[in-house]
């Protein structure tokens, strides 16, 4: 054995001999039992538990991605509305006693149309509200709905009560509505009193896209 | 190990490099996930238009000398409608020109005080 290699290690890069076992006669292990392999089987386990550690990890970042995405569409929509709502309540011009849509909407004044029973201009509320929701840039319109109430403050009972203002499609539960509010204030009588005073009233509106 | 071919060592490395790099993108993707949502959080519990809508009829209500109908209806329904404690006074009262309106708005979560001055 001594007189077939001259240099410790072979033409093949392989120990000729186990040094560690001088009188193996395989390399890598003692008589009987090469253990060669152990070293790649260890490798091979390690590779795949990494491997597998990282595709859980992968998949399990990804999953929670849905909670976040919708509440940033809800916040566009709920700006989307309120400046609807302030837009409706700012009068075209600053004239002294000059209304702005919502406070005539309020008033049952513009233009006529059929009104609903708590005394409004649900005419007049839903086709501009829509049409400021709904336009988009380019022919098509967007698909936005809604349900107003006007929220105000029963003086006798000391509870606020809310009357129907309109609403163009009825809320069956499957929806994802957001709320959007404005504040008016107008010179009329609420149900709790009997006198004609300036009040101020909440416009609520849920707004939802299908 | 003395008698085994360590060639293979670099495909290793190489395999283990390219593994940390998967769970340094992972971690990446994780945390921007969290960033995003803790984000949207904050901006939706922030109560913008709501300070901006109340702020505004304080202002409209003081243009007509804050009627006293006016102010209980802006309280009360602040609290039940919008769950914020509301408040507001013109100073001198009654708003004669030229006057400042002090305006303190709380939800419980964001505190918001305010003294306008009149043009």
């Amino acid at each position: 054995m001594e007189g077939l290699h001259s240099s410790a290690r072979g033409e093949n890069g392989f120990f000729p001999e186990n040094p560690l076992s001088p009188g193996s006669r395989y390399r890598g292990g003692n008589d009987m039992v090469n253990s060669d392999g152990q070293l790649y089987t260890i490798e091979g386990f390690a590779a795949a538990m990494i491997m597998l550690f990282t595709v859980y990890l992968v998949l399990g970042a990804t999953s929670v991605y849905t909670p976040g995405d919708t509440h940033i569409s809800d916040m566009q929509l709920e700006q989307l509305g309120t400046d609807a709502l302030r837009m409706m309540n700012t009068p075209v011009n600053s004239t002294p006693g000059l209304n702005s849509t919502l406070q005539d909407v309020i008033y049952n004044k513009g233009a006529p149309g059929f009104t609903c029973g708590s005394g409004f201009n649900c005419n007049e509320f839903n086709t501009t509200f829509l049409n400021y929701v709904n336009n988009m840039t380019g022919s098509g319109t967007d698909n936005l709905h809604y349900t107003a109430s006007v929220t105000y403050y029963d003086i006798n009972n000391k509870t606020t009560g809310s009357l129907p203002l309109y609403s163009n499609r009825n809320l069956t539960g499957g929806e994802h509505p957001v709320r959007v509010t404005e504040w008016v204030i107008v010179n009329k009588q609420f149900p709790g009193t009997n006198v004609i005073q300036n009040r101020a009233v909440l416009v609520e509106v849920l707004l939802w896209r299908d | 190990m003395a008698g085994l071919n360590d060639d293979a060592q670099w495909i290793i490395l190489m395999g283990f490099v390219i593994s940390f790099s998967f769970f340094f993108l992972a971690m990446i993707l994780n945390q921007s996930v969290v960033v995003g949502q803790t984000t949207a959080e904050s901006v939706l519990d922030f109560p913008k238009n709501d300070i901006r809508d109340v702020r505004s009829v304080i202002i409209e209500s003081a243009a007509i000398g804050d009627p006293s109908s006016v102010h209980n209806d802006i309280i009360t329904i602040s609290m039940s409608r919008k769950n914020a404690v509301v408040n507001y006074a013109c100073v001198p009262a009654g708003c004669p020109n030229p006057y400042t309106i002090n305006i303190h708005y709380n939800n419980g979560v964001t505190a918001y005080n305010e003294t306008w001055l009149s043009p």
